[in-house]
Protein backbone atom coordinates (compact mmCIF):
# COMPACT_ATOMS: atom_id res chain seq x y z
CA UNK A 1 0.00 0.00 0.00
CA UNK A 2 1.28 3.42 -0.35
CA UNK A 3 1.81 5.74 2.27
CA UNK A 4 2.29 8.40 0.72
CA UNK A 5 0.85 9.71 -2.52
CA UNK A 6 0.68 12.36 -4.79
CA UNK A 7 -2.09 13.06 -7.37
CA UNK A 8 -1.24 15.38 -10.34
CA UNK A 9 0.74 18.20 -7.85
CA UNK A 10 1.66 21.63 -9.27
CA UNK A 11 3.43 24.67 -7.60
CA UNK A 12 4.43 27.88 -9.55
CA UNK A 13 5.98 30.92 -8.05
CA UNK A 14 4.68 33.37 -10.64
CA UNK A 15 5.98 32.51 -14.00
CA UNK A 16 8.09 29.90 -12.68
CA UNK A 17 6.21 26.24 -12.78
CA UNK A 18 8.95 24.57 -10.42
CA UNK A 19 6.74 21.11 -9.75
CA UNK A 20 4.80 20.11 -12.36
CA UNK A 21 1.67 17.49 -12.56
CA UNK A 22 3.84 15.18 -10.22
CA UNK A 23 1.91 11.98 -9.45
CA UNK A 24 3.95 9.77 -7.01
CA UNK A 25 3.52 6.49 -4.84
CA UNK A 26 6.32 5.99 -2.27
CA UNK A 27 4.92 2.17 -0.83
CA UNK A 28 5.36 1.19 3.05
CA UNK A 29 8.67 0.26 3.86
CA UNK A 30 10.48 1.11 0.61
CA UNK A 31 13.54 3.52 0.19
CA UNK A 32 12.39 5.80 -2.75
CA UNK A 33 14.66 8.30 -4.61
CA UNK A 34 14.10 11.40 -6.23
CA UNK A 35 17.09 12.60 -8.40
CA UNK A 36 17.32 14.94 -10.93
CA UNK A 37 19.86 17.79 -11.67
CA UNK A 38 19.58 20.83 -9.50
CA UNK A 39 16.69 23.30 -9.90
CA UNK A 40 14.87 20.10 -11.02
CA UNK A 41 12.10 20.79 -8.18
CA UNK A 42 13.11 18.05 -5.66
CA UNK A 43 13.29 20.40 -2.37
CA UNK A 44 9.88 21.96 -3.15
CA UNK A 45 8.21 18.72 -4.02
CA UNK A 46 9.48 18.09 -0.04
CA UNK A 47 8.62 21.70 0.89
CA UNK A 48 4.99 20.60 -0.22
CA UNK A 49 4.65 17.26 0.99
CA UNK A 50 5.31 19.08 4.77
CA UNK A 51 3.40 22.08 4.37
CA UNK A 52 6.21 24.59 4.10
CA UNK A 53 4.36 25.73 0.76
CA UNK A 54 1.05 24.50 -0.21
CA UNK A 55 0.52 23.09 -3.41
CA UNK A 56 -1.22 25.48 -6.62
CA UNK A 57 -3.15 22.34 -7.35
CA UNK A 58 -3.29 18.60 -6.79
CA UNK A 59 -3.35 16.78 -3.97
CA UNK A 60 -1.03 15.01 -1.54
CA UNK A 61 -2.46 12.07 0.84
CA UNK A 62 -0.53 10.32 3.75
CA UNK A 63 -1.66 7.30 4.85
CA UNK A 64 -4.98 7.69 3.26
CA UNK A 65 -5.34 11.42 4.81
CA UNK A 66 -5.50 14.83 2.58
CA UNK A 67 -2.53 16.65 4.01
CA UNK A 68 -2.90 18.97 1.36
CA UNK A 69 -1.97 22.67 2.44
CA UNK A 70 -1.98 21.54 6.01
CA UNK A 71 0.47 23.56 7.87
CA UNK A 72 3.88 21.95 8.80
CA UNK A 73 3.82 21.70 12.62
CA UNK A 74 0.36 19.90 11.62
CA UNK A 75 2.61 17.36 9.73
CA UNK A 76 5.28 16.79 11.63
CA UNK A 77 2.57 15.69 14.34
CA UNK A 78 1.36 13.08 11.53
CA UNK A 79 4.66 11.44 11.92
CA UNK A 80 6.22 13.08 8.68
CA UNK A 81 9.82 14.63 9.32
CA UNK A 82 12.34 15.59 7.08
CA UNK A 83 16.08 16.60 7.09
CA UNK A 84 17.09 19.24 5.22
CA UNK A 85 19.58 20.40 2.29
CA UNK A 86 21.10 23.21 4.08
CA UNK A 87 21.62 21.84 7.94
CA UNK A 88 19.22 23.38 9.51
CA UNK A 89 19.62 22.48 13.30
CA UNK A 90 19.65 24.41 16.51
CA UNK A 91 23.47 25.94 16.80
CA UNK A 92 23.57 27.08 20.57
CA UNK A 93 21.59 24.17 22.13
CA UNK A 94 23.81 20.90 23.10
CA UNK A 95 23.17 17.70 20.76
CA UNK A 96 20.97 16.23 23.40
CA UNK A 97 18.38 19.21 23.70
CA UNK A 98 18.68 19.37 19.48
CA UNK A 99 17.17 15.80 19.58
CA UNK A 100 15.24 16.32 22.82
CA UNK A 101 13.00 18.89 21.35
CA UNK A 102 12.11 16.95 18.21
CA UNK A 103 11.35 13.79 20.73
CA UNK A 104 9.23 15.83 22.58
CA UNK A 105 7.02 17.21 20.14
CA UNK A 106 6.11 13.89 19.21
CA UNK A 107 5.40 12.44 22.68
CA UNK A 108 1.45 13.43 22.02
CA UNK A 109 0.72 14.98 25.69
CA UNK A 110 1.53 18.42 26.49
CA UNK A 111 0.59 17.71 30.22
CA UNK A 112 2.75 19.53 32.66
CA UNK A 113 5.59 21.48 29.32
CA UNK A 114 5.97 24.73 31.14
CA UNK A 115 6.04 23.28 34.80
CA UNK A 116 7.81 19.83 35.05
CA UNK A 117 11.21 20.05 34.67
CA UNK A 118 12.48 18.57 31.34
CA UNK A 119 14.81 16.33 32.94
CA UNK A 120 11.92 14.42 34.83
CA UNK A 121 10.68 12.97 31.08
CA UNK A 122 12.93 9.94 31.30
CA UNK A 123 11.37 8.59 28.08
CA UNK A 124 11.94 11.79 26.00
CA UNK A 125 15.51 11.77 27.29
CA UNK A 126 15.55 8.06 25.80
CA UNK A 127 14.29 8.39 22.83
CA UNK A 128 16.33 11.57 22.08
CA UNK A 129 19.49 9.17 23.25
CA UNK A 130 18.67 6.35 20.79
CA UNK A 131 18.46 8.81 17.89
CA UNK A 132 21.71 10.27 19.18
CA UNK A 133 23.35 6.63 18.75
CA UNK A 134 21.56 5.46 15.74
CA UNK A 135 23.93 8.57 13.75
CA UNK A 136 27.07 7.57 16.28
CA UNK A 137 26.68 10.98 18.17
CA UNK A 138 26.32 9.60 21.45
CA UNK A 139 28.93 10.78 22.95
CA UNK A 140 28.91 13.99 22.27
CA UNK A 141 25.64 14.84 23.69
CA UNK A 142 26.47 17.64 25.43
CA UNK A 143 28.36 19.61 23.28
CA UNK A 144 26.61 22.35 21.17
CA UNK A 145 25.57 21.92 18.15
CA UNK A 146 27.44 24.64 16.68
CA UNK A 147 30.84 23.46 17.97
CA UNK A 148 31.14 19.89 15.70
CA UNK A 149 31.76 20.17 12.09
CA UNK A 150 30.06 20.00 9.24
CA UNK A 151 29.77 16.17 9.05
CA UNK A 152 29.01 16.15 12.16
CA UNK A 153 25.88 18.41 11.86
CA UNK A 154 24.50 16.76 9.08
CA UNK A 155 24.25 13.25 11.27
CA UNK A 156 22.55 15.52 13.71
CA UNK A 157 19.87 17.10 10.87
CA UNK A 158 19.26 13.11 10.63
CA UNK A 159 19.37 12.11 14.29
CA UNK A 160 16.79 15.27 14.55
CA UNK A 161 14.74 13.88 12.00
CA UNK A 162 14.40 10.21 13.96
CA UNK A 163 13.53 11.25 16.90
CA UNK A 164 10.47 12.09 15.60
CA UNK A 165 10.18 8.47 15.36
CA UNK A 166 9.11 9.27 11.99
CA UNK A 167 6.42 6.63 10.18
CA UNK A 168 7.64 8.83 6.94
CA UNK A 169 11.54 9.97 6.41
CA UNK A 170 11.82 12.60 4.06
CA UNK A 171 15.75 13.28 3.48
CA UNK A 172 17.18 16.29 1.64
CA UNK A 173 20.44 15.41 -0.06
CA UNK A 174 22.04 13.62 3.42
CA UNK A 175 25.54 13.84 1.91
CA UNK A 176 25.08 17.51 0.76
CA UNK A 177 28.20 19.07 1.33
CA UNK A 178 30.31 15.35 2.96
CA UNK A 179 33.93 14.60 2.01
CA UNK A 180 34.53 10.90 0.68
CA UNK A 181 34.73 9.15 3.75
CA UNK A 182 32.22 11.50 5.53
CA UNK A 183 29.67 10.19 2.36
CA UNK A 184 30.36 6.93 3.15
CA UNK A 185 29.52 6.84 6.92
CA UNK A 186 26.70 8.21 5.62
CA UNK A 187 25.23 5.86 3.34
CA UNK A 188 25.83 3.31 5.84
CA UNK A 189 24.10 5.06 8.31
CA UNK A 190 20.86 5.45 5.19
CA UNK A 191 21.19 2.15 4.51
CA UNK A 192 21.07 1.34 8.50
CA UNK A 193 17.84 2.84 8.16
CA UNK A 194 16.75 1.57 5.26
CA UNK A 195 13.46 -0.98 6.20
CA UNK A 196 12.82 0.57 9.38
CA UNK A 197 11.26 3.71 8.07
CA UNK A 198 9.64 4.48 4.75
CA UNK A 199 12.46 7.01 3.18
CA UNK A 200 12.50 9.31 0.74
CA UNK A 201 15.51 10.51 -0.34
CA UNK A 202 16.92 13.03 -2.72
CA UNK A 203 20.12 12.66 -4.00
CA UNK A 204 22.86 13.57 -6.10
CA UNK A 205 25.58 11.06 -5.98
CA UNK A 206 24.60 8.14 -8.19
CA UNK A 207 26.68 5.59 -5.98
CA UNK A 208 24.51 6.32 -3.38
CA UNK A 209 20.93 6.31 -5.08
CA UNK A 210 22.08 3.02 -6.51
CA UNK A 211 22.93 1.44 -4.22
CA UNK A 212 20.39 1.47 -1.50
CA UNK A 213 16.72 2.31 -3.11
CA UNK A 214 13.97 -0.34 -3.96
CA UNK A 215 12.44 2.86 -6.75
CA UNK A 216 13.72 5.49 -8.17
CA UNK A 217 11.88 8.46 -9.68
CA UNK A 218 13.65 11.21 -11.91
CA UNK A 219 12.35 15.13 -11.99
CA UNK A 220 13.71 17.29 -14.80
CA UNK A 221 12.10 20.89 -15.14
CA UNK A 222 9.67 19.90 -12.57
CA UNK A 223 8.28 16.81 -14.11
CA UNK A 224 8.82 13.15 -13.26
CA UNK A 225 10.04 12.06 -16.78
CA UNK A 226 11.17 8.23 -15.55
CA UNK A 227 10.13 5.40 -12.31
CA UNK A 228 11.67 2.25 -12.10
CA UNK A 229 14.13 0.55 -10.22
CA UNK A 230 17.77 1.69 -10.15
CA UNK A 231 18.60 -0.88 -13.28
CA UNK A 232 15.50 0.74 -15.04
CA UNK A 233 17.05 4.11 -14.64
CA UNK A 234 19.99 3.68 -15.37
CA UNK A 235 19.62 1.72 -18.69
CA UNK A 236 16.73 4.63 -19.55
CA UNK A 237 18.04 6.27 -22.76
CA UNK A 238 15.73 9.79 -21.33
CA UNK A 239 17.18 9.68 -18.24
CA UNK A 240 21.06 10.17 -19.27
CA UNK A 241 20.30 12.45 -21.94
CA UNK A 242 18.26 14.53 -18.65
CA UNK A 243 20.09 14.32 -15.91
CA UNK A 244 23.53 12.37 -17.25
CA UNK A 245 24.56 14.69 -19.94
CA UNK A 246 24.64 11.71 -22.30
CA UNK A 247 27.72 9.92 -20.26
CA UNK A 248 26.59 6.39 -19.61
CA UNK A 249 26.60 5.53 -15.64
CA UNK A 250 28.90 2.01 -15.32
CA UNK B 1 20.82 24.53 46.81
CA UNK B 2 23.12 26.01 43.89
CA UNK B 3 25.69 29.17 44.11
CA UNK B 4 23.21 31.78 42.42
CA UNK B 5 20.20 30.86 45.18
CA UNK B 6 22.94 31.73 47.52
CA UNK B 7 24.05 34.68 46.39
CA UNK B 8 20.40 35.68 45.52
CA UNK B 9 18.95 35.21 49.24
CA UNK B 10 22.46 37.06 50.60
CA UNK B 11 21.39 40.17 48.19
CA UNK B 12 18.00 39.94 49.81
CA UNK B 13 19.03 40.36 52.85
CA UNK B 14 21.79 42.49 52.70
CA UNK B 15 20.40 44.89 50.65
CA UNK B 16 17.91 46.89 52.70
CA UNK B 17 21.01 47.28 55.08
CA UNK B 18 22.75 49.14 51.81
CA UNK B 19 20.47 51.34 50.99
CA UNK B 20 16.99 52.97 51.29
CA UNK B 21 14.23 50.55 51.86
CA UNK B 22 12.35 52.25 49.22
CA UNK B 23 15.18 51.53 46.74
CA UNK B 24 16.12 47.95 47.78
CA UNK B 25 12.20 47.33 47.16
CA UNK B 26 12.67 48.67 43.85
CA UNK B 27 15.28 46.61 42.80
CA UNK B 28 13.29 43.22 43.18
CA UNK B 29 10.11 45.05 41.43
CA UNK B 30 12.16 45.98 38.75
CA UNK B 31 13.58 42.52 38.97
CA UNK B 32 10.08 40.62 38.35
CA UNK B 33 9.82 43.25 35.23
CA UNK B 34 13.21 42.10 33.86
CA UNK B 35 12.66 38.48 34.75
CA UNK B 36 9.09 38.77 32.43
CA UNK B 37 10.91 40.27 29.65
CA UNK B 38 14.01 38.23 29.66
CA UNK B 39 11.82 35.06 28.39
CA UNK B 40 10.90 36.91 25.21
CA UNK B 41 14.30 38.71 25.15
CA UNK B 42 16.72 36.21 26.05
CA UNK B 43 14.81 32.39 25.62
CA UNK B 44 12.74 33.47 22.62
CA UNK B 45 14.30 36.00 20.75
CA UNK B 46 12.00 38.60 20.74
CA UNK B 47 12.91 42.21 21.39
CA UNK B 48 9.77 43.27 23.00
CA UNK B 49 10.07 47.41 22.79
CA UNK B 50 6.13 47.52 25.01
CA UNK B 51 6.44 45.88 28.26
CA UNK B 52 5.87 48.61 30.30
CA UNK B 53 2.23 48.22 28.16
CA UNK B 54 1.44 45.47 30.55
CA UNK B 55 3.36 47.24 33.62
CA UNK B 56 1.63 49.96 33.67
CA UNK B 57 -1.79 48.36 32.39
CA UNK B 58 -1.68 46.33 35.42
CA UNK B 59 -0.56 49.44 37.64
CA UNK B 60 -3.41 51.11 36.27
CA UNK B 61 -5.92 48.94 36.79
CA UNK B 62 -5.22 47.78 40.56
CA UNK B 63 -4.59 51.15 41.31
CA UNK B 64 -8.03 52.40 40.71
CA UNK B 65 -9.55 49.04 42.50
CA UNK B 66 -6.93 50.00 45.61
CA UNK B 67 -7.97 53.61 45.52
CA UNK B 68 -11.59 53.67 44.98
CA UNK B 69 -12.65 50.41 46.62
CA UNK B 70 -9.67 49.30 48.95
CA UNK B 71 -9.23 45.51 47.69
CA UNK B 72 -7.15 42.97 49.18
CA UNK B 73 -3.46 42.90 48.53
CA UNK B 74 -3.82 40.00 47.17
CA UNK B 75 -6.85 40.41 44.89
CA UNK B 76 -4.68 43.51 43.68
CA UNK B 77 -1.41 41.91 43.03
CA UNK B 78 -4.00 38.67 41.17
CA UNK B 79 -5.60 41.72 38.72
CA UNK B 80 -2.78 42.91 38.21
CA UNK B 81 -0.77 39.78 36.90
CA UNK B 82 -4.08 39.26 35.04
CA UNK B 83 -4.33 42.51 33.50
CA UNK B 84 -0.73 41.88 32.45
CA UNK B 85 -1.24 38.49 31.07
CA UNK B 86 -4.43 39.74 29.27
CA UNK B 87 -3.21 42.56 27.89
CA UNK B 88 0.08 40.59 26.24
CA UNK B 89 -2.78 38.47 25.30
CA UNK B 90 -3.75 41.28 23.20
CA UNK B 91 -0.11 42.63 22.20
CA UNK B 92 1.21 38.87 21.33
CA UNK B 93 -1.53 38.25 19.25
CA UNK B 94 -0.71 40.95 16.57
CA UNK B 95 2.91 41.13 17.36
CA UNK B 96 3.98 37.61 16.45
CA UNK B 97 2.24 37.73 13.14
CA UNK B 98 5.70 39.49 12.25
CA UNK B 99 9.15 38.91 13.05
CA UNK B 100 12.39 41.09 13.25
CA UNK B 101 12.08 45.35 12.60
CA UNK B 102 8.73 44.83 12.06
CA UNK B 103 7.68 42.98 15.42
CA UNK B 104 9.66 45.31 17.33
CA UNK B 105 8.07 48.62 15.63
CA UNK B 106 4.93 47.11 16.46
CA UNK B 107 5.47 46.47 20.22
CA UNK B 108 6.38 50.13 20.35
CA UNK B 109 3.39 51.33 18.34
CA UNK B 110 0.80 49.51 20.74
CA UNK B 111 2.80 50.80 23.83
CA UNK B 112 2.19 54.25 22.50
CA UNK B 113 -1.13 53.65 21.74
CA UNK B 114 -1.89 52.31 25.52
CA UNK B 115 0.17 55.66 26.27
CA UNK B 116 -1.76 57.86 24.83
CA UNK B 117 -4.73 56.03 26.15
CA UNK B 118 -4.05 56.62 29.30
CA UNK B 119 -2.39 59.96 28.73
CA UNK B 120 -6.33 61.41 27.56
CA UNK B 121 -8.30 59.21 29.89
CA UNK B 122 -7.43 62.19 32.43
CA UNK B 123 -11.10 61.21 35.09
CA UNK B 124 -9.41 57.69 35.45
CA UNK B 125 -5.69 57.74 35.21
CA UNK B 126 -4.88 61.73 35.45
CA UNK B 127 -3.26 61.82 32.61
CA UNK B 128 -0.19 63.85 32.93
CA UNK B 129 -0.28 64.26 37.15
CA UNK B 130 -0.68 60.64 37.32
CA UNK B 131 -2.88 58.50 39.34
CA UNK B 132 -1.67 59.26 43.27
CA UNK B 133 -3.19 57.94 46.10
CA UNK B 134 -2.68 54.32 46.37
CA UNK B 135 -2.30 53.09 49.62
CA UNK B 136 -0.68 50.10 50.79
CA UNK B 137 -3.19 47.83 52.72
CA UNK B 138 -2.89 46.52 56.50
CA UNK B 139 -2.27 42.53 56.22
CA UNK B 140 -3.17 40.20 58.83
CA UNK B 141 -1.69 42.85 61.24
CA UNK B 142 1.27 43.74 59.61
CA UNK B 143 1.28 47.30 58.06
CA UNK B 144 2.55 47.61 54.91
CA UNK B 145 3.20 51.22 55.21
CA UNK B 146 6.02 50.59 56.77
CA UNK B 147 9.17 50.64 54.39
CA UNK B 148 10.81 47.43 56.05
CA UNK B 149 7.43 45.67 56.30
CA UNK B 150 6.93 46.12 52.36
CA UNK B 151 10.36 45.43 51.50
CA UNK B 152 9.32 42.02 53.38
CA UNK B 153 6.69 41.71 51.06
CA UNK B 154 8.31 42.62 47.93
CA UNK B 155 11.31 40.52 48.51
CA UNK B 156 9.18 37.60 49.56
CA UNK B 157 7.32 37.82 46.02
CA UNK B 158 9.90 38.25 43.85
CA UNK B 159 12.04 35.28 45.33
CA UNK B 160 8.13 33.19 44.43
CA UNK B 161 8.62 35.00 40.80
CA UNK B 162 12.57 33.63 40.33
CA UNK B 163 11.31 30.12 41.19
CA UNK B 164 8.04 30.35 38.80
CA UNK B 165 10.37 31.12 35.97
CA UNK B 166 13.23 28.99 37.01
CA UNK B 167 10.55 26.04 36.63
CA UNK B 168 9.45 27.73 33.51
CA UNK B 169 12.89 27.96 31.76
CA UNK B 170 13.81 24.62 32.88
CA UNK B 171 10.52 22.96 31.65
CA UNK B 172 10.72 21.54 27.95
CA UNK B 173 8.38 25.19 27.13
CA UNK B 174 12.46 26.22 28.40
CA UNK B 175 13.64 24.36 25.66
CA UNK B 176 11.05 24.99 23.04
CA UNK B 177 10.77 28.71 23.30
CA UNK B 178 15.14 28.45 23.11
CA UNK B 179 14.49 26.04 19.93
CA UNK B 180 11.97 29.03 18.22
CA UNK B 181 15.07 31.26 19.33
CA UNK B 182 17.57 29.58 17.31
CA UNK B 183 15.44 28.18 14.03
CA UNK B 184 11.71 28.84 13.74
CA UNK B 185 11.28 27.25 10.65
CA UNK B 186 13.01 24.19 11.85
CA UNK B 187 10.93 24.75 15.22
CA UNK B 188 8.07 24.40 12.83
CA UNK B 189 9.13 21.19 11.42
CA UNK B 190 9.44 19.15 14.22
CA UNK B 191 6.25 20.28 15.15
CA UNK B 192 5.63 23.37 17.14
CA UNK B 193 3.66 26.10 16.29
CA UNK B 194 5.78 29.05 16.39
CA UNK B 195 3.39 31.95 16.28
CA UNK B 196 1.45 30.26 19.27
CA UNK B 197 4.30 29.75 21.56
CA UNK B 198 5.74 32.85 21.01
CA UNK B 199 2.04 34.10 22.38
CA UNK B 200 2.24 31.79 25.22
CA UNK B 201 5.74 33.50 26.20
CA UNK B 202 4.28 37.09 25.90
CA UNK B 203 1.55 35.76 27.98
CA UNK B 204 3.90 34.69 30.84
CA UNK B 205 6.45 37.63 30.83
CA UNK B 206 2.65 40.10 30.48
CA UNK B 207 1.93 38.20 33.87
CA UNK B 208 5.10 38.83 35.21
CA UNK B 209 5.30 42.54 34.24
CA UNK B 210 1.71 42.98 35.57
CA UNK B 211 2.86 41.47 39.00
CA UNK B 212 5.48 44.32 39.16
CA UNK B 213 3.97 47.01 37.87
CA UNK B 214 1.08 46.55 40.51
CA UNK B 215 3.99 46.23 43.11
CA UNK B 216 5.69 49.34 42.09
CA UNK B 217 1.74 51.62 42.34
CA UNK B 218 1.70 50.50 45.67
CA UNK B 219 5.56 51.56 46.70
CA UNK B 220 5.31 54.77 45.26
CA UNK B 221 1.66 54.96 46.46
CA UNK B 222 1.42 56.63 42.79
CA UNK B 223 1.15 55.08 39.21
CA UNK B 224 3.15 57.65 37.55
CA UNK B 225 2.25 58.66 33.43
CA UNK B 226 5.66 57.04 32.80
CA UNK B 227 4.94 53.33 34.07
CA UNK B 228 2.93 52.93 30.32
CA UNK B 229 5.71 54.95 28.34
CA UNK B 230 8.44 53.90 25.67
CA UNK B 231 11.15 55.02 28.06
CA UNK B 232 10.23 52.77 30.84
CA UNK B 233 9.94 49.36 28.56
CA UNK B 234 13.79 50.90 27.09
CA UNK B 235 14.53 50.81 30.57
CA UNK B 236 13.92 47.40 30.94
CA UNK B 237 15.57 46.36 28.09
CA UNK B 238 18.20 48.74 28.89
CA UNK B 239 18.83 47.02 31.94
CA UNK B 240 18.32 43.31 30.94
CA UNK B 241 20.84 43.49 28.25
CA UNK B 242 23.52 45.28 30.71
CA UNK B 243 22.96 42.25 33.56
CA UNK B 244 22.55 39.26 30.47
CA UNK B 245 20.16 38.50 28.84
CA UNK B 246 21.54 34.90 28.06
CA UNK B 247 21.06 33.97 31.92
CA UNK B 248 18.21 33.32 33.94
CA UNK B 249 20.00 35.84 36.31
CA UNK B 250 21.02 38.38 34.31
CA UNK B 251 17.32 40.60 34.54
CA UNK B 252 18.02 40.38 38.11
CA UNK B 253 21.86 41.84 38.13
CA UNK B 254 20.56 44.14 35.63
CA UNK B 255 17.87 45.97 37.69
CA UNK B 256 20.02 45.71 40.22
CA UNK B 257 22.83 48.09 38.28
CA UNK B 258 19.87 49.84 36.42
CA UNK B 259 18.21 51.49 39.57
CA UNK B 260 21.14 51.50 41.81
CA UNK B 261 22.54 54.20 39.46
CA UNK B 262 19.88 55.87 39.26
CA UNK B 263 18.65 55.85 42.14
CA UNK B 264 21.91 56.57 43.89
CA UNK B 265 24.16 58.45 41.87
CA UNK B 266 21.30 60.13 40.13
CA UNK B 267 21.52 62.63 43.37
CA UNK B 268 25.26 63.24 42.75
CA UNK B 269 25.59 63.82 39.37
CA UNK B 270 22.61 64.86 36.91
CA UNK B 271 24.13 63.33 34.23
CA UNK B 272 24.15 59.38 35.10
CA UNK B 273 22.67 58.27 32.40
CA UNK B 274 25.97 59.08 30.63
CA UNK B 275 27.15 56.36 32.19
CA UNK B 276 25.05 53.67 31.96
CA UNK B 277 25.51 54.76 28.53
CA UNK B 278 29.06 53.82 28.19
CA UNK B 279 28.28 50.64 30.08
CA UNK B 280 25.77 49.78 27.43
CA UNK B 281 28.35 50.40 24.84
CA UNK B 282 31.10 47.84 26.92
CA UNK B 283 28.63 45.30 27.10
CA UNK B 284 27.29 45.74 23.42
CA UNK B 285 31.30 45.71 22.23
CA UNK B 286 32.49 43.29 24.30
CA UNK B 287 30.22 41.35 26.71
CA UNK B 288 27.23 40.22 24.46
CA UNK B 289 26.27 38.01 27.58
CA UNK B 290 26.28 41.38 29.93
CA UNK B 291 27.60 41.14 33.78
CA UNK B 292 26.87 37.19 33.70
CA UNK B 293 29.30 36.94 31.00
CA UNK B 294 31.98 39.34 31.77
CA UNK B 295 31.74 37.43 35.79
CA UNK B 296 31.99 33.84 34.18
CA UNK B 297 35.24 35.02 31.77
CA UNK B 298 36.49 36.51 34.79
CA UNK B 299 36.23 33.38 37.15
CA UNK B 300 37.66 30.64 33.93
CA UNK B 301 40.30 33.68 33.77
CA UNK B 302 41.65 33.11 37.32
CA UNK B 303 41.19 29.62 36.90
CA UNK B 304 43.46 29.28 34.18
CA UNK B 305 45.97 31.47 35.52
CA UNK B 306 45.62 29.66 38.97
CA UNK B 307 46.47 26.15 36.64
CA UNK B 308 49.19 28.10 34.75
CA UNK B 309 51.11 29.26 37.92
CA UNK B 310 50.73 25.73 39.55
CA UNK B 311 52.26 24.31 36.43
CA UNK B 312 55.12 26.71 36.38
CA UNK B 313 56.20 25.73 39.87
Amino acid sequence: MALLRTENVTKAFGALTAVNGVSLEVEAGSLHSIIGPNGAGKTTLFNLFTGQLTPTSGRIVFDGRDITGTPSHRVAHLGIARSFQRTNVFPALSLLDNVWIAAFARRGSWRGFAWRRADRYPEVTERALAALRDVGLQDRANQLAREISHGEQRQLELAIALAAAPRLLLLDEPAAGLSPDETQRMVALVRGLKGRYTIVLIEHKMDIIMGVSDRVSVMHFGSLIAEGTPAEIQRNADVQRAYLGGVVVE
Amino acid sequence: MSRAWLAVFAAVILLPLAVRHAIASEIWIFAIFGLGLNLLLGYTGLLSFGQSTFFGSAGYVSGYLLKHYGINVFAALGIGVLVGAVSAALVGYLCVQRSGLYFIMLTFALNQMFYFIAYQWTTVTGGEDGMPGIGRPVLLGVDFRQPLAYYIFVALLFLVSLWVMKRIVESPLGKILQAIRENEVRAQAVGYDGARLKLLAFVIGGAFSGLAGVLYAMLFGIVPLEAIGFVFSGNVVFATLIGGSGSLYGPIVGSFVFIWLSESVSVVWARWPLLLGVAFVIVVIFFRGGCVEAWARFWSWRERRRMATRLAS
